[in-house]
């Protein structure tokens, strides 16, 4: 994903002189170092201070530039959160609600493995969806990530995007258009909607293809657009297979989880169950471990596998 | 040239009358931090930044981040005297759906950062700073920091990234106030070095004890300090701030948080608190009714008049009154143009240069080139197209323009069209041309006259006693309305300048407390007087009061 984020980061840098990005101590884990070889006046490394990095990128995309600033999860959303609501989200001139600054976190959710539960973000999709005119991401694989690259640097507004450390599972075909408001509906179903985001979209897939088998139908959703959140095509995945599973890296407090379960309260009320971490936090897994990490906190093919079986019986 | 001294003066005044109305208006908001940036924001309005009130999002424009948000009262009122909005606007503060919101918001023409978290402004003009750069433009940032906010390590951070980055487009003015909403700063997290004395604001005076310059000194920028309501060494610090290359700036501006209203100075309960409406007129003339001293160096050694200016700043004078005389206009010689553009140098203190000599219309050019902030020609030495051509050049050339009558001329009949637009009015209290004599006692009568006249025509500016004022007179001209005094043999004569100017600074501050506890007793009797009193809570104010309203039977 980090990989790709750099290659867009550096097309979008040679189209746009505005493009700037900001980096604290982790240019390099980032990808957006190749970026600074190339532009060294557009990239700042503003060592290990993200407060100060959100508030830079505020002062950067006031001035007109498209900042984009990024490190890992747990010290964006989980450390600077008051920067990047009174800086970024907040000011607001006529039509311009917030300011223009990208916000691409990597190291999102339990799947960061081997550096432990301090280390594991959890909680941002929640921080950063209750903050007012962000638009939050958190994409299934890379070809998404090179997708919605570009997008933020041709959309006005703050927007935050989370990554997930490790390699994923490739669900889009290079090329895919995507865009953020609008879940894709990955595979169609009339029994149950499986509801999913980042690396639990790839499972979602695995456990359908299981279920069909057992002639459960199941409808496949990526919802990696949390906010705004495709109200449109929840209602009708609702309405169409009559109950919901979601599947996520974060606490099932506050997460695309209960999102999807607002939206369709709202439209067309449907039995919601959402996987993802119980309200508690995670810890250390090396990488051969992450699976079964994850595993123990619900997210695996085999657990949503079940899941809907329970659902549909 | 371009001092605009005067200017910054009288519209820093005007917007701490803005922030008291709206402050009272609104019944909350920050007045002592409005205060106590007061002329560091007037030196940036009405001086060193560029803007365009018609277009406010101009690309070219200097930026002003006001860090410490909390201040808003005293941003907006300066956007309201610069022109961003209508001075009636400053009322709306915090009111729902006004554009001025309790913490400045981009609602507000003219604002660029939307405050009231501390600690992020200047990671934010830390970003403005590299957008500048990169797009080539002159532009400069100038930040307002508070001390109390630099508790937050995100001020740390920025100094760091400001100093790596080597932003010499960044003027950072720390506003050190002393205060913060708890308490003193030094006793909630200090930033000097403790001093000796149990004054919570002691390492103010305390030169010893001064950490904070050291701190940002070791973080890479140029420091430069000054006494924060000085408009000379603000102006001057920030004009050394453009001429630094490759490091930021700091201006570590000591302040009085407060600053003007003497209840509300150096009192931590001031820091977000609003004056209550029954005290406002009275707040009002506390505040006009400050007062400079002027002393003038003829009454010194003649022969050297550079050592004199160094008395002058020493002795804590507000302005050098500079005595020209021409050995025609009045019939001794003093100095020139020439000897002041000489003494220039050795001081920030504005010159009042007092030109008592022949046709001033052909040489105030001269005058105003040297160095002078403020000139006064005699209305008996010109006409009123003279006075005209003389008005227009000092305004054009931000020189504050005065006129001075002697003692049997009265205000000329042509002067009314100038009076709004007039920075100062000398009422001449002795026949011009010798040092030492004393004060014509008719010169009261005839002050207040003048005065009451000049307001019938709209006068903005202030009026300054000359001739014979000392020590034992001082009260009766500052009850006169005078507002800036002039002393010769009285400030400069004496041995002990320092002493002499304290002691006729403690008269001036005796007639205007007597002045406001009068007002207080029109406006409610010995029960507002009480109030009044009350108000005044730090060191020994409260007892003083009361000792002067029994003095002058309002208790």
């Amino acid at each position: 994903m980090r990989t790709e984020y750099g290659r867009a980061l550096l097309e979008i840098g040679r189209d746009n002189d505005d493009v700037v990005v900001l980096g604290a101590d982790t240019t390099d884990s980032l990808k957006t170092a190749g970026f600074g070889r190339e532009f060294p006046d557009r990239l700042f490394n503003v060592g290990i201070a993200e407060g100060n990095m959100v508030s830079m990128a505020a002062g950067l995309a006031y001035s007109g530039k498209i900042p984009f600033a990024s490190t890992y999860a747990i010290f964006l959303p989980g450390r600077a959160v008051d920067q990047i609501r009174n800086n970024v989200a907040y000011p607001t001139r006529d039509d311009r609600r917030g300011l223009n600054v990208k916000l691409v976190a990597s190291h999102g959710g339990l799947s960061v493995g081997a550096d432990g539960g301090s280390h594991q973000q959890l909680e941002d999709i929640a921080i950063m969806r209750a903050i007012p005119n962000f638009t939050v991401l958190v994409p299934a694989d890379s070809a998404s990530v090179y997708s919605l690259t570009h997008t933020m640097a041709k959309v006005y507004g703050p927007f935050y995007m989370r990554m997930a450390r490790s390699k994923t599972t490739m669900v889009y075909d290079d090329n895919c258009d995507i865009l953020p408001g609008k879940a894709t509906i990955l595979r169609d179903g009339s029994d149950c909607t499986i509801a999913a985001c980042g690396i639990t979209v790839a499972m979602a897939l695995e456990a359908a293809s299981t279920l069909h088998k057992e002639g459960i139908s199941c409808q496949v959703l990526d919802v990696f657009s949390i906010k705004p959140i495709d109200d449109i095509t929840l209602e009708q995945a609702a309405r169409h297979t009559g109950r919901i599973l979601t599947c996520e890296e974060h606490n099932t407090i506050g997460g695309m989880g209960s999102a999807v379960a607002e939206s369709v309260s709202s439209s067309y009320p449907v039995i919601v169950r959402r996987v993802g971490v119980n309200d508690t936090f995670g810890e250390s897994a090396r990488d051969a471990q992450v699976p079964e990490l994850l595993a123990q906190h619900g997210l695996s093919s085999i657990n949503i596998t079940k899941q809907v079986r329970e659902l549909v019986r | 040239m371009d001092s605009r001294y005067s200017i910054i003066r009288r519209n820093t005044l005007k917007a701490r009358a803005l922030v008291i109305r709206a402050t009272a208006a609104a019944g909350s908001g920050h007045p002592g931090g409005s205060f106590s940036m007061a002329e560091i924001l007037g030196c940036l309005f009405y001086k060193h930044m560029t803007y365009d009130t018609n277009n406010p999002l101009w690309k070219d424009r200097d930026r002003l981040v006001l860090s410490k948000g909390h201040a808003a009262p005293g941003l907006f009122s300066h956007l309201a005297i610069s022109g961003f909005i209508q001075e009636s606007e400053v009322e709306t503060l915090r009111s729902l759906g006004s554009r001025l919101q309790g913490h400045p918001d981009m609602k507000c023409p003219g604002v660029e950062f939307c405050g009231g978290s501390l600690g992020t402004g200047l990671s934010y003009s830390v970003g403005m700073a590299l957008a500048a750069r990169l797009d080539g433009l002159s532009s400069r940032i100038y930040t307002v920091v508070g001390d109390g906010e630099s508790n937050e390590g995100q001020i740390w951070e920025a100094t760091m990234t400001a100093a790596k980055f080597k932003l010499d487009n960044l003027t950072v003015i720390l506003d050190r106030n002393y205060v913060q909403q708890d308490s003193y700063t030094e006793g909630v997290m200090p930033l000097d070095a403790a001093t000796k004395s149990s004054d919570p604001v002691a390492a103010r005076g305390d030169p010893t004890a001064w950490r904070t310059s050291d701190k940002w000194r070791a973080f890479g920028w140029h420091v430069i300090e000054v006494d924060g309501h000085r408009i000379e060494q603000i102006d001057s610090a920030i004009t050394e701030s453009k001429r630094i290359s490759g490091k930021p700036t700091i201006i570590i501006s000591r302040t009085v948080k407060g600053k003007g209203v003497q209840h509300m100075e150096d009192n931590p309960k001031w820091h977000g608190k609003a004056p209550s409406k029954s005290m406002v007129p009275i707040i009002l003339d506390e505040l006009k009714s400050q007062s400079l001293v002027a002393p003038s160096i003829i009454a010194g050694d003649m022969t050297r008049l550079d050592l004199e200016v160094k008395r002058c700043d020493e002795a804590g004078s507000d302005y050098i009154h500079m005595d020209v005389m021409d050995g025609a206009f009045v019939p001794v010689v003093t100095f020139d143009h020439e000897k002041l553009k000489e003494l220039r140098p050795l001081t920030d203190i504005p010159f009042d240069s007092h030109l008592m000599i022949s046709e001033p219309v052909k040489h105030v050019k001269r005058y105003a080139e040297a160095g002078s902030d403020i000139i006064t020609v005699h209305a008996e030495a010109c006409n009123v197209s003279e006075f005209g051509e003389i008005h227009d050049y000092l305004r054009s050339v931000g020189v504050g323009v005065g006129i001075a009558i002697n003692p049997k001329t009265s205000l000329p009949v042509w002067l009314k069209e100038f009076v709004p637009t007039l920075d100062q009015v000398i009422v001449m209290s002795v026949v011009p041309g010798y040092s030492g004599q004393s004060y014509i006692p008719e010169s009261h009568k005839k002050t207040r006259d003048v005065i009451q006249s000049l307001n019938k025509m709209g006068f903005n500016g202030v009026v300054e006693a000359d001739g014979g004022v000392n020590v034992s007179n001082v009260a009766d001209c500052f009850d006169d309305g005078a507002r800036v005094f002039v002393g010769g043999s009285s400030m400069v004569g004496q041995p002990d300048m320092r002493r002499a100017i304290d002691d006729i600074k403690n008269s001036i501050s005796y007639a205007r407390r007597r002045m406001l506890l009068h007002r207080a007793h029109i406006l409610g009797g010995s029960d507002m007087v009480n109030n009044w009193i009350a108000l005044h809570e730090v060191g020994e104010q409260h007892n003083v009061l009361h000792q002067i309203a029994q003095e002058c039977g309002v208790l």
